[in-house]
């Protein structure tokens, strides 16, 4: 029964993904599942490793200047480009993770902002030469087609990025429910305890940290090769809180979370920008108001209820049998 | 190990926190399988000599050596890897947990998976096994904690306040677990509970003021009327 719940969710949360894919443009759709990789990471981090970062912006950057540099100056192949995107997140979570998860939450979530100012500076002046400042790197023309499915086709590209987001859906779940997530949640809870099992809090964070960073970078990368553009604006701190809003919204730790809360989430600035001009302000009260209904998010204020139907769905089912109905 | 060695060997510890000083010139000795109290006052530093040992706390200067390693200065973790456990007071486990995946994290940290010992000291816990952690009472989760740390083995053992607010029958099932345990392990008890102090410990030291002002030895002297005055 536990495993049927189980995939019921998934295949509620994906066939809601696909869903959007037959209602809505596919901008959108694709902006919606890419922002749910960008969520996951983010949920992670918060969820199970207990780390606030207003700074995702920073490696989603790397990620997409790591595709945006080799698109546009050596290649033209988009999965090589994502390759390298990724690669690019690895390297600066290394860099940056031994000094970064050493602070307390509320430390990591302003040294990781100012990292995300420090990526955007650099790519907006310091190496502008390269970057071309604000105007950025377009190189979605020269994109090349791929076989099988050829990034280059905004249709093709929602199967990949679906793909991707259902994979990154699965890591996650294999790592929640492994030894190293159990640690993970474990240094949230009880830091000290842990070390006197023997483990090093500070080895399971780092790992945590490059691992959600990575996964942000990946989003990046898909980013880059779904717009054919890349600019610093992707780092500016207006956007810092974004995957922090959509992972509370979604609902801090659940498994559908950022999949439901990306949805709400451009869901709501595509169509209130489309009806009112000052949507940013429209949108802040709908999200202190969500916050406030609910301090759990959409997720995990429905997720009992949900399963609550289930089990009354479900009980006339198994006194009829093993034939019984299994929703 | 050689023969008659100490497991532990605390010298000249002195620890502050800030500018308050905790330990004075604290010296205690630890041989295997033995099973050495520390009672004394609240605030007396108990807990802070088993936290510099288990190496929480920095101390200000002196010695700490297990089999002629020096524990001063390595990182915590490091010295549970090395087999000195400690168990602290306040009886929190991880609570989001279930009672299995609790062990396994004690498991996977020793490499350590065979339960049955643990299951053989606290049967209950084997019907406990897929509940949360935050749903066992204080006794249950003393078990759970010990239970933890004697996966892997440990040469030591530093168990804080390990009877503290249980119920009777409990203190008296730890009481037969420690007995049990240090056939295997050496033993280093925080306790107030006299009976319990006198009815296992080998070696009794007597903390005041951050002073270890009596070290009894002698089986015939660990008594609860002698043990009381420094209470």
């Amino acid at each position: 029964m536990k495993v049927l719940r189980w995939w019921w969710g998934l295949l509620l949360a994906f066939a809601a993904l696909a869903l959007v894919r037959i209602f809505l443009p596919l901008p959108f759709a694709n902006e919606i599942v890419i922002f749910s990789i960008y969520a996951m990471a983010c949920n992670f981090l918060l969820g199970r490793v207990g780390f606030i970062s207003f700074g995702q912006p920073a490696y989603l950057a790397v990620g997409a200047y790591g595709a945006g540099f080799y698109l546009f100056y050596f290649g033209a192949n988009p999965y090589v480009g994502i390759l390298l995107g990724i690669v690019a997140g690895i390297i600066v979570s290394l860099a940056v993770g031994p000094l970064f998860v050493r602070l307390r939450s509320d430390y990591f979530a302003l040294v990781n902002l100012a990292l995300s100012v420090i990526v955007f500076y650099l790519m907006q002046k310091v190496l502008a030469g390269i970057t071309h400042g604000d105007n950025g790197l377009w190189f979605l023309t020269s994109i090349a087609s791929t076989p099988v499915l050829d990034l280059s086709r905004p249709d093709h590209f929602f199967i990949f990025a679906f793909l991707v987001a259902f994979a990154i859906w699965a890591f996650y779940k294999y790592v929640d429910d492994s030894i190293f997530g159990a640690c993970c949640l474990a240094t949230k809870v009880n830091e000290d305890k842990l070390t006197f099992l023997g483990y090093s809090n500070y080895s399971i964070r780092l790992a945590a940290f490059v691992i959600a960073n990575t996964t942000a970078a990946l989003a990046g990368a898909m980013y880059a090769v779904y717009l054919g553009f890349v600019s610093p604006e992707i780092t500016s701190t207006a956007h810092a809180p974004e995957p922090v809003v959509v992972t509370i919204l979604g609902g801090v730790g659940t498994l559908y979370g950022p999949i439901v809360g990306s949805l709400v989430y451009i869901g709501m600035k595509d169509l209130i920008s489309r009806v009112v001009g000052n949507w940013e302000l429209i949108i802040g009260f709908g999200l202190v108001f969500i916050m406030l209904a609910g301090e759990k998010g959409i997720c995990g204020t429905l997720e009992p209820l949900f399963k609550k139907a289930l089990s009354r769905a479900a009980a006339p089912g198994a006194s009829a049998g093993v034939g019984g109905k299994t929703t | 190990m050689i023969a008659g060695e100490n497991i532990l060997t605390v010298a000249g510890l002195n620890v502050a926190y800030g500018e308050s000083k905790v330990l004075f010139d604290v010296n205690m000795k630890v041989r295997p399988y033995e099973v050495v109290a520390c009672v004394g006052r609240n605030g007396a530093g108990k807990t802070t000599l088993l936290k510099t040992i288990a190496g929480f706390v920095k101390p200000a200067s002196g010695t700490v050596t297990s089999d002629s390693t020096s524990l001063v200065g390595m990182t915590a973790f490091r010295i549970a890897g090395a087999g000195i456990k400690y168990v602290p007071q306040d009886k929190k486990v991880f609570s989001d947990l279930t009672v299995r995946e609790n062990l396994e994290l004690g498991s996977y940290a020793t490499n350590d998976y065979d339960w049955s010992q643990v299951i053989n000291y606290f049967p209950k816990l084997k019907q406990l096994m897929d509940r949360k952690a935050a749903y066992l009472s204080g006794g249950e989760r003393q078990m759970l904690m010990i239970g933890q740390s004697i996966l892997g083995s440990p040469k030591l053992l530093l168990v804080d306040e390990p009877t503290e607010g249980l119920a009777p029958s409990i203190v008296a099932h730890l009481q037969d677990v420690f007995l049990e345990l240090r056939k295997k392990t050496a033993l280093v008890l925080v306790e107030q509970n006299l009976p319990v102090v006198c009815a296992i410990s080998d070696r009794v030291y007597a903390l005041s003021e951050g002073r270890i002002v009596t070290e009894l030895v002698d089986r015939q002297s660990i008594r609860a009327e002698v043990c009381e005055q420094y209470l």
